[in-house]
Protein backbone atom coordinates (compact mmCIF):
# COMPACT_ATOMS: atom_id res chain seq x y z
CA UNK A 1 0.00 0.00 0.00
CA UNK A 2 1.19 3.53 -0.90
CA UNK A 3 0.99 4.54 3.39
CA UNK A 4 3.24 6.81 5.13
CA UNK A 5 5.51 4.10 5.91
CA UNK A 6 7.37 4.01 3.00
CA UNK A 7 10.00 6.47 3.64
CA UNK A 8 12.72 6.02 1.54
CA UNK A 9 13.65 9.28 -0.39
CA UNK A 10 11.05 11.39 0.95
CA UNK A 11 11.70 14.96 1.48
CA UNK A 12 11.70 17.41 4.45
CA UNK A 13 12.03 15.74 7.73
CA UNK A 14 15.07 17.66 8.78
CA UNK A 15 18.34 16.20 10.51
CA UNK A 16 18.89 13.14 12.30
CA UNK A 17 18.85 13.39 16.27
CA UNK A 18 22.14 11.86 16.39
CA UNK A 19 22.87 12.58 20.44
CA UNK A 20 21.04 9.92 21.78
CA UNK A 21 22.06 8.15 24.94
CA UNK A 22 23.13 4.80 24.16
CA UNK A 23 21.42 2.33 26.42
CA UNK A 24 18.58 -0.43 25.27
CA UNK A 25 15.88 1.32 26.18
CA UNK A 26 14.50 4.34 27.01
CA UNK A 27 11.41 3.78 29.29
CA UNK A 28 9.90 0.99 30.93
CA UNK A 29 7.14 0.94 28.80
CA UNK A 30 9.73 0.85 25.64
CA UNK A 31 11.13 -2.11 27.71
CA UNK A 32 7.31 -4.02 28.10
CA UNK A 33 6.29 -3.60 24.71
CA UNK A 34 9.54 -5.08 22.82
CA UNK A 35 9.77 -7.63 25.36
CA UNK A 36 5.71 -8.38 25.02
CA UNK A 37 6.50 -8.79 21.22
CA UNK A 38 8.93 -11.38 22.10
CA UNK A 39 6.35 -13.33 24.70
CA UNK A 40 2.75 -13.06 23.60
CA UNK A 41 1.07 -16.32 22.61
CA UNK A 42 -1.13 -15.28 19.52
CA UNK A 43 -3.21 -17.31 16.85
CA UNK A 44 -2.02 -19.32 14.75
CA UNK A 45 -3.21 -17.01 11.21
CA UNK A 46 -1.04 -14.15 12.64
CA UNK A 47 2.37 -13.73 11.31
CA UNK A 48 4.64 -11.05 10.71
CA UNK A 49 3.86 -9.70 7.25
CA UNK A 50 -0.27 -9.02 7.84
CA UNK A 51 1.08 -7.61 11.36
CA UNK A 52 3.59 -5.79 9.37
CA UNK A 53 0.51 -4.10 7.29
CA UNK A 54 -2.03 -3.66 10.43
CA UNK A 55 1.23 -1.38 11.46
CA UNK A 56 1.06 0.91 8.20
CA UNK A 57 -2.82 0.42 8.55
CA UNK A 58 -2.25 3.56 11.38
CA UNK A 59 -3.60 6.52 10.39
CA UNK A 60 -0.80 8.74 8.78
CA UNK A 61 -0.84 11.89 11.02
CA UNK A 62 -0.33 9.03 14.09
CA UNK A 63 2.56 6.47 11.95
CA UNK A 64 4.78 9.64 11.55
CA UNK A 65 4.25 11.53 15.21
CA UNK A 66 3.41 8.98 17.52
CA UNK A 67 6.73 6.78 19.50
CA UNK A 68 7.64 3.80 17.70
CA UNK A 69 6.91 1.32 20.63
CA UNK A 70 3.57 2.98 21.07
CA UNK A 71 2.74 1.64 17.10
CA UNK A 72 3.72 -1.65 18.00
CA UNK A 73 0.97 -1.44 21.18
CA UNK A 74 -1.62 -0.02 18.43
CA UNK A 75 -0.54 -2.51 16.06
CA UNK A 76 -1.33 -5.30 18.68
CA UNK A 77 -4.93 -3.94 20.00
CA UNK A 78 -5.88 -3.74 16.44
CA UNK A 79 -5.26 -7.37 15.57
CA UNK A 80 -6.99 -8.13 18.49
CA UNK A 81 -9.85 -6.32 18.02
CA UNK A 82 -9.79 -7.32 13.79
CA UNK A 83 -9.71 -10.71 15.54
CA UNK A 84 -12.37 -10.65 17.80
CA UNK A 85 -10.27 -11.58 20.48
CA UNK A 86 -11.19 -8.20 22.36
CA UNK A 87 -13.05 -4.99 22.21
CA UNK A 88 -11.77 -1.71 22.09
CA UNK A 89 -12.86 -1.26 25.53
CA UNK A 90 -11.30 -4.24 27.05
CA UNK A 91 -7.77 -2.76 25.36
CA UNK A 92 -8.84 0.90 26.95
CA UNK A 93 -9.43 -0.49 30.34
CA UNK A 94 -7.01 -3.57 29.92
CA UNK A 95 -9.77 -5.70 32.12
CA UNK A 96 -10.89 -8.86 30.18
CA UNK A 97 -14.42 -9.31 30.01
CA UNK A 98 -15.18 -12.31 27.62
CA UNK A 99 -12.52 -15.25 27.54
CA UNK A 100 -9.29 -15.36 25.27
CA UNK A 101 -8.59 -17.61 22.53
CA UNK A 102 -7.63 -21.01 22.79
CA UNK A 103 -3.64 -21.03 22.19
CA UNK A 104 -1.07 -22.59 23.81
CA UNK A 105 -0.57 -21.57 27.26
CA UNK A 106 1.86 -18.41 26.57
CA UNK A 107 5.64 -18.29 27.29
CA UNK A 108 7.00 -18.85 30.15
CA UNK A 109 9.93 -17.26 31.95
CA UNK A 110 12.08 -20.39 32.18
CA UNK A 111 11.73 -20.67 28.39
CA UNK A 112 12.63 -17.05 27.66
CA UNK A 113 16.67 -17.82 27.58
CA UNK A 114 15.84 -20.79 25.03
CA UNK A 115 13.67 -18.46 22.81
CA UNK A 116 16.71 -15.92 22.70
CA UNK A 117 18.06 -18.66 20.47
CA UNK A 118 15.53 -19.32 17.98
CA UNK A 119 16.34 -17.59 14.61
CA UNK A 120 13.04 -17.80 12.95
CA UNK A 121 13.53 -18.81 9.44
CA UNK A 122 11.41 -17.75 6.59
CA UNK A 123 13.81 -19.76 3.48
CA UNK A 124 12.15 -22.42 1.96
CA UNK A 125 12.99 -25.41 -0.19
CA UNK A 126 10.08 -25.31 -2.11
CA UNK A 127 9.27 -22.73 -5.40
CA UNK A 128 10.43 -22.01 -8.68
CA UNK A 129 14.13 -22.25 -9.79
CA UNK A 130 15.58 -18.75 -9.78
CA UNK A 131 14.55 -17.12 -13.17
CA UNK A 132 17.54 -14.72 -13.22
CA UNK A 133 21.17 -14.91 -12.60
CA UNK A 134 23.92 -12.69 -10.89
CA UNK A 135 24.58 -10.04 -13.01
CA UNK A 136 21.17 -9.74 -14.97
CA UNK A 137 19.84 -6.22 -15.66
CA UNK A 138 16.28 -5.89 -14.23
CA UNK A 139 13.35 -3.29 -13.82
CA UNK A 140 11.28 -3.48 -10.69
CA UNK A 141 7.42 -3.29 -11.17
CA UNK A 142 6.27 -0.01 -12.12
CA UNK A 143 3.04 -0.17 -9.92
CA UNK A 144 2.20 -0.97 -6.10
CA UNK A 145 -0.21 -2.72 -4.74
CA UNK A 146 -3.46 -1.37 -2.61
CA UNK A 147 -2.42 -4.75 0.41
CA UNK A 148 0.85 -5.32 1.72
CA UNK A 149 4.49 -5.36 -0.28
CA UNK A 150 7.84 -4.91 0.70
CA UNK A 151 8.92 -3.35 -2.81
CA UNK A 152 9.14 0.34 -1.55
CA UNK A 153 8.30 3.33 -4.10
CA UNK A 154 11.50 4.64 -4.62
CA UNK A 155 12.16 1.71 -6.31
CA UNK A 156 9.22 0.99 -8.70
CA UNK A 157 10.02 0.97 -12.49
CA UNK A 158 13.66 1.47 -11.71
CA UNK A 159 16.64 -0.37 -13.37
CA UNK A 160 19.12 -2.34 -11.06
CA UNK A 161 21.09 -5.65 -11.18
CA UNK A 162 21.23 -8.91 -9.74
CA UNK A 163 23.72 -9.23 -6.82
CA UNK A 164 22.63 -12.45 -4.88
CA UNK A 165 20.47 -15.14 -5.38
CA UNK A 166 19.10 -15.29 -1.61
CA UNK A 167 17.18 -18.71 -1.75
CA UNK A 168 13.69 -19.09 -2.05
CA UNK A 169 11.78 -16.82 0.61
CA UNK A 170 8.10 -16.14 1.84
CA UNK A 171 6.70 -14.03 -0.64
CA UNK A 172 5.26 -11.28 2.51
CA UNK A 173 2.74 -9.76 -0.28
CA UNK A 174 1.01 -13.44 -0.33
CA UNK A 175 1.69 -13.98 3.86
CA UNK A 176 0.05 -11.07 4.75
CA UNK A 177 -3.24 -11.99 2.88
CA UNK A 178 -2.87 -15.57 4.27
CA UNK A 179 -1.31 -17.39 1.63
CA UNK A 180 1.65 -18.89 1.99
CA UNK A 181 4.16 -18.90 -1.20
CA UNK A 182 7.83 -18.99 -1.79
CA UNK A 183 9.38 -17.39 -4.28
CA UNK A 184 13.21 -16.58 -5.19
CA UNK A 185 14.72 -13.80 -3.44
CA UNK A 186 17.62 -11.64 -4.69
CA UNK A 187 19.66 -8.98 -3.36
CA UNK A 188 19.31 -6.48 -6.30
CA UNK A 189 21.69 -3.34 -6.80
CA UNK A 190 20.75 0.12 -8.09
CA UNK A 191 23.16 3.21 -8.96
CA UNK A 192 22.10 6.06 -7.04
CA UNK A 193 21.73 8.00 -10.07
CA UNK A 194 19.12 5.78 -11.21
CA UNK A 195 16.87 6.43 -8.52
CA UNK A 196 17.15 10.43 -7.16
CA UNK A 197 17.87 12.63 -10.50
CA UNK A 198 20.72 15.04 -8.10
CA UNK A 199 22.34 11.56 -7.14
CA UNK A 200 23.93 11.44 -11.12
CA UNK A 201 27.76 10.35 -11.06
CA UNK A 202 27.99 9.76 -7.22
CA UNK A 203 30.05 6.88 -6.46
CA UNK A 204 26.56 5.16 -3.95
CA UNK A 205 24.45 2.44 -4.82
CA UNK A 206 21.54 1.30 -3.18
CA UNK A 207 20.79 -2.56 -2.69
CA UNK A 208 17.71 -3.83 -1.67
CA UNK A 209 15.87 -7.39 -0.99
CA UNK A 210 13.67 -8.23 -3.67
CA UNK A 211 11.46 -10.84 -4.69
CA UNK A 212 11.11 -12.41 -8.11
CA UNK A 213 7.50 -11.44 -8.72
CA UNK A 214 8.67 -7.73 -7.81
CA UNK A 215 10.88 -8.29 -10.61
CA UNK A 216 10.84 -8.43 -14.93
CA UNK A 217 13.92 -8.66 -17.41
CA UNK A 218 15.48 -5.74 -19.35
CA UNK B 1 -10.10 -15.26 12.95
CA UNK B 2 -8.16 -12.07 10.76
CA UNK B 3 -10.31 -10.47 8.65
CA UNK B 4 -6.99 -9.50 5.94
CA UNK B 5 -9.45 -6.46 5.21
CA UNK B 6 -6.88 -3.32 5.37
CA UNK B 7 -10.12 -1.14 5.66
CA UNK B 8 -11.30 -2.83 8.28
CA UNK B 9 -8.24 -2.39 10.36
CA UNK B 10 -7.67 0.86 9.13
CA UNK B 11 -10.86 2.16 10.77
CA UNK B 12 -9.68 0.28 13.92
CA UNK B 13 -6.59 2.15 14.15
CA UNK B 14 -9.18 5.37 13.87
CA UNK B 15 -11.65 3.88 16.68
CA UNK B 16 -8.20 3.32 19.17
CA UNK B 17 -7.10 6.66 18.02
CA UNK B 18 -10.32 8.28 19.27
CA UNK B 19 -10.74 6.02 22.51
CA UNK B 20 -7.05 5.26 23.74
CA UNK B 21 -5.20 7.70 26.86
CA UNK B 22 -2.54 9.57 24.44
CA UNK B 23 0.10 8.47 26.97
CA UNK B 24 2.19 5.41 25.71
CA UNK B 25 3.20 4.39 29.56
CA UNK B 26 -0.67 3.54 29.80
CA UNK B 27 -1.33 2.30 26.79
CA UNK B 28 1.32 -0.54 27.11
CA UNK B 29 -0.11 -1.36 30.95
CA UNK B 30 -3.48 -1.79 29.89
CA UNK B 31 -2.39 -4.24 27.02
CA UNK B 32 -0.21 -6.27 28.93
CA UNK B 33 -2.39 -6.62 31.67
CA UNK B 34 -5.47 -7.48 29.17
CA UNK B 35 -3.65 -9.63 27.40
CA UNK B 36 -2.24 -11.44 31.07
CA UNK B 37 -6.32 -11.95 31.24
CA UNK B 38 -6.69 -13.69 28.22
CA UNK B 39 -4.25 -16.29 28.80
CA UNK B 40 -2.20 -14.78 26.05
CA UNK B 41 0.88 -13.88 28.33
CA UNK B 42 2.66 -14.72 31.16
CA UNK B 43 4.40 -10.79 32.74
CA UNK B 44 7.39 -12.83 33.78
CA UNK B 45 8.44 -14.08 30.45
CA UNK B 46 8.21 -10.22 29.17
CA UNK B 47 10.64 -9.51 32.66
CA UNK B 48 12.91 -12.53 31.56
CA UNK B 49 13.22 -10.60 28.17
CA UNK B 50 14.36 -7.20 29.42
CA UNK B 51 16.51 -8.62 31.90
CA UNK B 52 18.51 -10.52 28.71
CA UNK B 53 18.51 -7.78 26.75
CA UNK B 54 19.43 -5.27 29.37
CA UNK B 55 22.23 -7.38 30.91
CA UNK B 56 23.37 -9.52 28.56
CA UNK B 57 22.11 -9.38 24.87
CA UNK B 58 23.27 -5.97 22.82
CA UNK B 59 26.18 -4.62 21.05
CA UNK B 60 29.01 -6.02 22.49
CA UNK B 61 27.86 -9.25 21.32
CA UNK B 62 28.55 -7.45 17.53
CA UNK B 63 32.13 -6.24 18.61
CA UNK B 64 33.17 -9.35 19.63
CA UNK B 65 32.44 -10.75 15.84
CA UNK B 66 34.30 -8.30 14.57
CA UNK B 67 37.37 -8.33 16.51
CA UNK B 68 37.37 -11.90 15.86
CA UNK B 69 36.82 -11.01 12.00
CA UNK B 70 40.33 -8.88 12.60
CA UNK B 71 42.23 -11.74 14.21
CA UNK B 72 41.27 -14.93 12.83
CA UNK B 73 40.61 -14.50 8.57
CA UNK B 74 39.33 -18.18 8.63
CA UNK B 75 36.87 -17.02 10.69
CA UNK B 76 36.37 -13.80 8.61
CA UNK B 77 36.02 -15.63 5.68
CA UNK B 78 33.01 -17.83 6.95
CA UNK B 79 31.20 -14.41 8.36
CA UNK B 80 31.62 -12.90 4.82
CA UNK B 81 29.79 -15.99 3.57
CA UNK B 82 27.62 -17.07 6.11
CA UNK B 83 26.99 -14.87 8.90
CA UNK B 84 24.59 -16.54 10.53
CA UNK B 85 26.62 -19.61 10.75
CA UNK B 86 28.99 -17.78 12.07
CA UNK B 87 27.67 -15.56 14.73
CA UNK B 88 26.27 -19.36 16.26
CA UNK B 89 30.01 -20.23 16.72
CA UNK B 90 29.39 -17.95 19.32
CA UNK B 91 26.04 -19.26 20.40
CA UNK B 92 24.71 -15.82 18.71
CA UNK B 93 22.01 -16.57 16.47
CA UNK B 94 18.81 -15.55 17.39
CA UNK B 95 15.56 -13.41 16.74
CA UNK B 96 16.11 -11.44 13.37
CA UNK B 97 19.03 -13.16 12.62
CA UNK B 98 18.75 -15.93 10.61
CA UNK B 99 19.63 -14.37 7.53
CA UNK B 100 22.32 -12.07 8.49
CA UNK B 101 24.86 -11.22 5.76
CA UNK B 102 28.63 -9.14 6.93
CA UNK B 103 29.29 -6.40 4.26
CA UNK B 104 32.48 -5.27 4.78
CA UNK B 105 34.27 -1.68 4.71
CA UNK B 106 37.28 -1.37 2.98
CA UNK B 107 39.65 2.14 2.52
CA UNK B 108 37.48 2.56 -0.97
CA UNK B 109 34.11 1.29 0.47
CA UNK B 110 31.58 2.46 3.05
CA UNK B 111 28.55 0.56 4.19
CA UNK B 112 25.55 1.59 5.68
CA UNK B 113 22.41 -0.17 6.58
CA UNK B 114 19.06 1.27 6.91
CA UNK B 115 15.10 -0.24 7.14
CA UNK B 116 13.05 2.34 4.98
CA UNK B 117 9.77 0.20 5.38
CA UNK B 118 9.86 -0.54 9.11
CA UNK B 119 12.98 -1.04 11.33
CA UNK B 120 14.51 -4.29 10.67
CA UNK B 121 17.31 -4.63 13.12
CA UNK B 122 19.56 -7.72 14.18
CA UNK B 123 18.47 -7.81 17.77
CA UNK B 124 20.41 -11.24 18.80
CA UNK B 125 23.62 -9.80 17.73
CA UNK B 126 23.35 -5.60 18.52
CA UNK B 127 20.87 -5.54 20.43
CA UNK B 128 18.07 -2.77 20.40
CA UNK B 129 17.96 -0.36 17.66
CA UNK B 130 18.29 3.24 18.64
CA UNK B 131 15.63 5.65 18.37
CA UNK B 132 17.23 7.49 15.34
CA UNK B 133 17.35 4.46 13.44
CA UNK B 134 13.71 4.16 13.76
CA UNK B 135 12.83 7.71 13.63
CA UNK B 136 11.48 9.12 10.04
CA UNK B 137 14.69 11.47 9.36
CA UNK B 138 17.01 8.13 9.04
CA UNK B 139 14.35 6.29 7.25
CA UNK B 140 13.82 8.56 4.76
CA UNK B 141 17.40 9.65 4.26
CA UNK B 142 19.97 7.49 4.61
CA UNK B 143 19.01 6.08 1.09
CA UNK B 144 18.93 9.27 -0.85
CA UNK B 145 21.50 11.62 1.11
CA UNK B 146 23.78 9.00 2.98
CA UNK B 147 26.73 11.51 2.74
CA UNK B 148 24.80 14.43 4.55
CA UNK B 149 23.54 11.77 7.28
CA UNK B 150 27.05 10.40 7.49
CA UNK B 151 28.00 14.11 8.34
CA UNK B 152 25.40 14.41 10.99
CA UNK B 153 26.99 11.30 12.31
CA UNK B 154 30.61 13.13 12.31
CA UNK B 155 31.23 11.07 9.60
CA UNK B 156 33.47 13.07 6.72
CA UNK B 157 33.70 10.84 3.33
CA UNK B 158 35.90 11.85 0.38
CA UNK B 159 33.84 11.92 -2.85
CA UNK B 160 35.78 8.81 -4.14
CA UNK B 161 34.38 6.44 -1.22
CA UNK B 162 31.58 4.46 -2.42
CA UNK B 163 28.92 4.32 -0.31
CA UNK B 164 27.04 1.19 -0.41
CA UNK B 165 23.19 1.15 1.27
CA UNK B 166 21.51 -1.74 2.36
CA UNK B 167 17.72 -1.12 2.82
CA UNK B 168 16.51 -4.93 4.81
CA UNK B 169 13.37 -5.32 2.37
CA UNK B 170 13.04 -8.96 3.11
CA UNK B 171 13.89 -10.63 6.20
CA UNK B 172 17.87 -10.46 5.54
CA UNK B 173 19.34 -8.14 8.36
CA UNK B 174 23.04 -6.64 7.78
CA UNK B 175 25.92 -6.26 9.76
CA UNK B 176 28.93 -4.12 9.08
CA UNK B 177 32.53 -5.13 9.36
CA UNK B 178 34.09 -2.06 9.90
CA UNK B 179 38.09 -1.57 9.37
CA UNK B 180 40.39 -2.63 11.68
CA UNK B 181 42.10 0.93 12.94
CA UNK B 182 46.08 1.23 12.08
CA UNK B 183 48.14 0.98 15.31
CA UNK B 184 46.67 -2.24 16.82
CA UNK B 185 48.70 -4.18 15.87
CA UNK B 186 48.97 -7.29 17.98
CA UNK B 187 46.11 -6.43 20.13
CA UNK B 188 44.19 -9.14 21.49
CA UNK B 189 40.35 -9.74 20.58
CA UNK B 190 38.87 -8.77 24.25
CA UNK B 191 40.92 -5.11 23.61
CA UNK B 192 39.56 -4.98 19.81
CA UNK B 193 36.16 -5.39 20.68
CA UNK B 194 36.43 -2.38 22.54
CA UNK B 195 37.02 -0.37 19.65
CA UNK B 196 33.72 -1.46 17.98
CA UNK B 197 31.16 0.78 18.65
CA UNK B 198 27.49 0.17 17.89
CA UNK B 199 26.95 2.25 15.31
CA UNK B 200 29.75 1.23 12.76
CA UNK B 201 28.33 -2.07 12.75
CA UNK B 202 25.32 0.23 11.42
CA UNK B 203 27.37 1.80 9.59
CA UNK B 204 27.48 5.32 11.10
CA UNK B 205 30.75 5.28 12.55
CA UNK B 206 33.30 4.53 10.53
CA UNK B 207 37.14 5.55 11.49
CA UNK B 208 37.61 3.36 14.72
CA UNK B 209 41.11 4.69 14.95
CA UNK B 210 40.62 7.67 16.96
CA UNK B 211 39.85 5.28 20.01
CA UNK B 212 43.02 3.53 19.93
CA UNK B 213 44.25 6.73 22.37
CA UNK B 214 42.92 5.40 24.86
Amino acid sequence: MDGPHDLGGRQGFGPVAVDEKEEPFHSDWEARMWAMDHSIRYPEDWNIDWWRHSRELIHPLDYLTRPYFDQWMQTYAALLVDSGIATVAEIVSGRATTPGPKVEPPLAAANVRKAAHHAARFDRDEGPAPGFGIGDRVRTRAHGIPTHTRLPAYVRGRNGTIERYCGNHVLPDASAVGRERAEPLYTVMFDAGELWPEAKGRRERVHLDLWESYLERT
Amino acid sequence: MSSRDSDKVAAIHRELHDHLPSEPALRVKALESLLVEKGMLDSRAVDAWVELYTEEIGPKRGAQVVARAWTDPAFKTRLLANATAAIDEFGYAGPATAHLRAVENTPRIHNLVVCTLCSCYPFSILGLAPAWYKANEYRARAVREPRQVLKEFGVALDDAVEVRIWDSTAELRYLVVPERPAGTEGWDEHKLAALVTRNAMIGTDRDLGRRTAR
